[in-house]
Parts: C-alpha cells; structure tokens; sequence
C-alpha cells in the first residue's frame, strides 16, 4: 500500500492546481469577501462538471466517478493550497452519510444530483456547544425542533440531513430547505473562504432515513477528518512556500532574513510539521480506499497532527512575515483565518484526540 | 516477489530472533555479548538478510528498496541482537560503498555483512560538536603511511570496534572544510586508547579515544585527500537518516505501547488528560514512522531523501522528548522515587531522552540543513567558511 502518489494522482494534482491558478486565484476570494457571496456559482459548476469532483467519493452506479478517497485527498489539497470556497465538503459528507444507510431511496434520489453539482446538500450534526436536535412524532411524519451551528453550506443546501434524537437513539433525517419551520441563518464565519450558517427547526416536517444512523455519522467524521486535514495540508504548504520564499528576498542587518536561526528553526520546525503531517494524510487516504478498518484511527492521526500543525504555522506565517503579513492586503490573515477554523470545525483536536483513544480502546 | 520475501523473513525471524527485554539501553554494547552480535549477525548473512540492498560483489543481497521497507516492517517487533553493527553498516558501510575504492569495498564491506567486523564512526571532538568542521586531530603524511594525532569522543562502541572511520585535519592552511580527510583507522593500532564515557544516565554507552602517533597505510584514504568534508556529508546523510528511519521498536519503554500499557497498570487510563496524551503520542509516533516510511518509497522510486533525513532525525529527537514529556504525566509522582524495575526502565528512558536531540548531530544543527538545503534559505552568517583554518578560533575559549 504504497504512501506515494501514483502517477494519476500526480497528474490530478496538477491539473487541479491548474484551475485554481487559473480560475480561483487568492484575488477571487477577495471577491467573494468584497461580494458577499458564500462561493463562486462559475467555479463551483466547473469542479463538479469538469474536474467531477463532487462524484469523487459517489459509485458511477449513482452517477459519480467512484475515483476514491485518496484522489479526493488530493484533490482537496490543492483546494486548500488556493483556499477556494466551494460546497464541496458539505455534499460530500452528506454523499457519505447517504452511502453509509441504507435508503435506497434517498440515494436513488439525491446522489446523481450531488454528484452532478446539481444539488448543494449537507450535513447537519451538533457538536456538543453546538444545539440539539429532537424529533417527534410516529416514524410516518415526524418533526425535528432544534437549532445546529456551524452548518457547513446550511445556507446554501437545499437538502439537508440532519442528526436528531428521538427516545435518546440517534437518527438521521432528511429535510427540506424549504420546508416549515426551518430558518437558516448565515453566520458570520472567521474564515473568509467558508459559509457556516445557523439551522433553526421548529416542528419542522422530515424523513427518517433507514439504516444505522450511528455508523453512518462515524463514517462521515472520518471523512471530514481526511477533507480537513487535507486541505490543512495543502494550506499549510502554502504558508510555508510563502513564508520560506519570503525569508530569501526580505533582507535585514545585511543579510536575508532566512540566514537568521530565529527565522530558519522556526521554518524548519514548520517543514517538520508538515512532512510528518503529510505522510499521516497519505496514510489515511490509502487507508480509506484499501484498509477500511484503519480508516477512523488512521484519518483522526492525519486531522489531530494536520490541524495542531497548521494552526501554529499560520501564526508563524504572520510572525515571519512582520509587520506587512499582518497588513489586509496581505494574504497571511486568509490563512490564519482558515488555520483558526479548520482546526475547531467539525471537532477540534482535543474531540478527535478523545475518539482516537475510543478507537484504540485505551 | 516481496510477498515472498516477506514470507521467508517472518519465518526466519520467527525462530531465530529473539526479544529483547525491555529498558536495557546497554545491553546491545555489553562486551560480553559481542561474541553473540557476531553470531547472530553471520546468521543474518547465511540466511541472506544481510546488506539487503547492497550489490552482491561486497557480500549484498542485490535487492531493493522495497525488500528493505519489508524487513524493517517485519523486524518491528523483535530486538535484533545486532545492535554493535548497526553504526558500522548504515554508516562508514554505506559511506564506503558510496565514495570507496573498489578496494576498500572488496577488502571491508562483505566482512561487515558476514559479522566478522565492527566498526564505529570518530568524527566528534572535544571542540567540535555541532561545528564538527572545526576539528584539530591531525594527520601528517610520512612516507607510505599517515601518522594520527588528536582525540575523539561520544564514540559509540570503539571498545568493542575493529575499526574505525576517522576524519583528521591533513592540511592546516586551508579553511576549515577544505583541509580534512577521512581515513579506515584499525582500532587495534599502536597508540589507539578507548576509554568510556559515563553519561547523564549513568551508563557508558560512548567512549573518548585518543590517537598517539598512529599509523595508517596510505591506502586507507576513504575519497581524495583534503575532500574529506564530501565524504562527511555523504556519512551524515546515512547517519540521520539511519537513526531518523529507526522506527519505534514496541519494547521501547517510551513507546506508545509500553506507555499505554503502563497507565492501564497505574490505573490512570481513565483520566482524560493521560488518554489525550497516550492518543496523542501515538498519533505523533506514526508521523515519524510513516515519514520513514515515505522517504523510502521515495528512495524506492527514485527520489533521494538528501537533506530530508534530517527531518526525520529532528521529528525522531522531538518524538522522544514528547514521549518522555507523556510518561512523566502518566507517572505522576512516582517519576520522583521507585522500588520497581518496571518504572526504572522508564525513568531511565525519560532521563536518556534529551541525548536524542543531540546525538548524531543536535536539533539545531538540523534545523540549520532542513532550512538551507530543503527550504533553500541563506547560509548562517559567519566568517569561517573562507579563513585558514590555523586562523580560526576553535572549542571552547575561556576567559581569564
């Protein structure tokens, strides 16, 4: 099970490095920033039409592509190297979750169209500050009253699924944008590069979707573990690319910055971070294709060393650059911002700490 | 094909390596043990586990990175009782084999493999660590032969050591890196003397050596005379990344494993920080190794690590030190005082960890390469990369 990439996972990488160059440039987040806008409608057509990425993790029975867990780790990488704004995370969870219970109706329904980019769905799960959910109710027309926050894309989905209790068992539902009783509210997100909205439910009307919620919602944090540790991978070698390259032009008491120790062991440090951080990625993404059993432990090592990692990098990131990486024109901020938030998001370091000891049954 | 070599190595380890008890850091070195090292290694050369991806003229197996990745994924849960020629092979072995005369391969390397030989590695002195560039032992030409002067230390196993790979200054004149040599020196020359070094941990795993008018052939020359720095970097490079791709054997006293299991034993796996700490040493432990294990499928593939190893002999030092950071958590106030063995082994591990990041070449000095060579940044300012080396001040300088 080799850790390096294959030569089609290289070739992937550049061509998705490729079109952020080209067509979502850090200029365009600044855009979206200015705008208001949670993403970009032209470059969220063309991940999923022509790059397909949306179907990545989607079985071309339900009109994905079916290219795996590993290529959506890299893909995801270079995502995050250019801090695109995308729905991408929050329909793949909700891609998961679907593919984890067994509703064949629901996934017959809603997986050609995620996979297609035709439909923004997402996953709403509380964390524990987060709200709760509870549904009511026989299992023919239940309803959910509860608030969720962060909702990845809650704003934008118009499906949504939806993690609710009901006698103290856990289920998941699936609901309507528009339906009754539910409100979304856009939060104001730290990181300028991701919609987080509020989902509120007051006897909203859902469907239970069969199968074992349980796993299904286990299945979907591991994938977000490997999502976010991948595009903290490609963030974080973006800072350090940044960073380094400063240290050799920015020249101080006669010599490049870089020369000096307390601007070199601080980078150095930072490549550790990174190279360690990274062979624990590839480790997860191969695992998540080939070693489904390893997958929860091996994605959790990946998020835990990626997050941790990258959240001091971009502190770095600002601190090395001085004075100007602290400006607004600057993009160190874009990063640090998205450093502060991919740490927490979906559960931070200590949450994944916590479920790797689960997994490792300490 | 490796499926088989991974099956011929599971079996042959199955009956013939045995497990090392744990928290014995001495054991390896023990002179008592060697005559068993040198057994155990001619067993390893018999079976044809020997020198893996070294071509079969110097007594290799002519195999590949791949084969090696298996061995050492199949060597992980055994204590191989070779340790004494650990530094000889991945060291002035692979050094040799680099940069050697064909002679010196034919006459040296199949030895090593066969268990015949062992070597250490002298290049630290008393004033030069870090700056190891800045050494004073001396080699004067004399006729046929070079004559040694000057004094080695932290020297791993010369006790025990048939031979050496010393590097001396051959001409005085010239800058510091430019007037070195590096030279096969017989530890068991006229004027060699080897005596042990006792550490923080109270163990003697080093050992200063001194060089008394030692006579070397000319032909003992490892490369060209005054490029000897090319040869240092070429062992350096072996040297990090044969400690940084170590691995964590499981008997490690420090090691996840151990660690985890010694809180179970304390009762103390219920707390959530000793839980977050035990998940959190075993998600940085598998950092290091899998890094390990990427830079020898890039290796494999054909990209070298180069300066790379440093990152791996810099995460391996940090590791340890964050191990011991867990295990005195995990301990509480029994770190302070102990009647057990158990809990001996681990305070001795914990006492031992800061030696990692200065073995082999110290944090700093790594960070210094991963940002020079792998992130491309300046030189360190200094004065001494272009003045005679007879100019230079040198060690440590104390004041009147």
């Amino acid at each position: 099970m080799p850790l390096i990439l294959t030569d089609e996972e290289q070739a992937l990488a550049e061509s998705v490095r490729k079109f952020v160059a080209d067509r979502s440039p850090l200029t365009s987040l600044r855009q979206l920033i200015a705008s208001g806008e949670p993403y970009d409608a032209d470059v969220w057509k063309q991940l999923t039409t022509q790059l397909g990425l949306a179907g990545f993790t989607i079985p071309e029975s339900y009109g994905g592509v079916g290219a795996g867990y590993s290529a959506l780790s890299v893909a995801l990488t270079e995502l995050g190297a250019g801090l695109v704004a995308s729905p991408l995370l929050g329909c793949a969870l909700a891609a998961e979750v679907l593919l984890r219970l067994d509703d064949h109706e629901a996934r017959a329904d809603l997986l050609p169209k995620i996979a297609g980019g035709e439909l923004i769905a997402t996953l709403a799960v509380a964390s524990s500050a987060g709200g709760r959910v509870t549904a009511s109710g026989s299992p023919v027309g239940p309803t959910l009253t509860g608030t969720v926050s962060p909702v990845l894309n809650g704003a934008e989905a118009s499906v949504l699924l939806v993690a609710a209790e009901v006698d103290g068992a856990t289920g998941l539902y699936l609901v309507d944008a528009g339906a009754d009783g539910l409100t979304a509210t856009r939060l104001t997100a730290v990181d300028h590069s991701r919609s987080l909205a509020r989902i509120t439910l007051v006897q909203t009307p859902a469907r239970l979707l069969a199968g074992d919620a349980v796993a299904a919602l286990s299945a979907a944090q591991d994938l977000a573990n490997l999502a976010l540790a991948s595009e903290s991978a490609g963030a974080m070698r973006a800072c350090l690319d940044m960073t380094s390259n400063y240290a050799k032009i920015r020249v101080a008491f006669g010599q490049p910055i870089g020369a000096f120790q307390a601007v070199k062991h601080r980078l150095a440090d930072m490549e550790k971070s990174w190279e360690l951080g990274y062979a624990a990625l590839r480790d997860a993404a191969r695992a998540g294709d080939r070693e489904p059993g390893r997958f929860g432990p091996a994605a959790s090592v990946a998020r835990v060393l990626l997050a941790t990692a990258y959240a001091e990098a971009v502190v770095d990131t600002v601190q090395l650059h001085g004075g100007i990486g602290f400006t607004w024109e600057h993009d160190a901020h874009l990063y640090y911002k998205n450093g502060l938030s991919n740490k927490v998001l979906l559960g931070g370091p200590g949450d994944q700490l916590d479920r790797l000891a689960d997994s490792l049954g300490i | 094909m490796s499926d088989d070599f991974r099956a011929r190595a599971r079996a042959w380890l199955a009956v013939n390596a045995p497990r090392r008890s744990a928290g014995d850091d001495e054991g390896a070195a023990g002179p008592t043990t060697i005559a068993a090292q040198k057994a155990f290694q001619a067993s390893l050369y018999d079976a044809g586990f020997a020198g893996l991806t070294w071509p079969k003229e110097y007594g290799g197996q002519g195999l590949t990175g791949l084969e090696q990745i298996v061995w050492s994924q199949e060597t992980r849960d055994f204590d191989l009782p070779n340790g004494a020629f650990f530094i000889g092979i991945s060291m002035p072995g692979n050094t040799i084999l680099e940069v050697g005369s064909e002679a010196q391969k034919k006459r040296y390397l199949p030895p090593m493999l066969r268990g015949e030989e062992i070597w250490c590695q002298l290049f630290s002195e008393p004033g030069a660590g870090s700056d190891v560039a800045s050494l004073q032992t001396s080699a004067v030409r004399d006729g046929d032969e070079w004559v040694l002067n000057g004094q080695k230390v932290w020297t791993s196993g010369a006790q025990y050591s048939d031979f050496g790979a010393i590097i001396a200054r051959t001409d005085p004149t010239k800058p510091k890196h430019s007037g070195i040599s590096m030279f096969i020196v017989n530890m068991h020359a006229p004027g060699v003397t080897v005596r042990p070094l006792k550490v923080a941990t109270g163990h003697s795993p080093f050992n200063e050596v001194f060089f008394d008018n030692v006579r070397i052939p000319a032909d003992a020359l490892i490369g060209e005379e005054n490029k000897g720095w090319d040869a240092v970097v070429v062992m350096l490079r072996f040297e990090r990344i044969a400690i940084g791709t170590m691995g964590g054997s499981r008997s490690n006293p420090l090691g996840y494993e151990s660690l985890r299991d010694l809180a179970a034993g304390l009762g103390r796996t219920s707390e959530p920080g000793v839980r977050r700490s035990l998940a959190e040493l075993y998600a940085r432990s598998r950092g290091v190794g899998l890094f390990a294990t990427l830079l020898r499928e890039e290796a494999q593939a054909g990209r070298m690590p180069g300066a790379r190893g440093s990152v791996a002999k810099l995460a391996g030092s940090d590791l340890a030190r964050f191990a011991g950071t867990v295990a005195a958590d995990v301990l509480g106030d029994q770190l302070a005082g102990f009647d057990s063995d158990e809990l001996a082994a681990v305070t001795m591990m914990i006492v031992a960890a800061p030696g990692n990041a200065i073995a082999g070449g110290t944090s700093e000095i790594q960070r210094n390469i991963i940002g020079e060579r792998v992130l491309g940044l300046a030189k360190d300012p200094g004065v001494d990369r272009s003045t005679p080396f007879n100019q230079l001040r040198v060690g440590t300088q104390r004041q009147n």
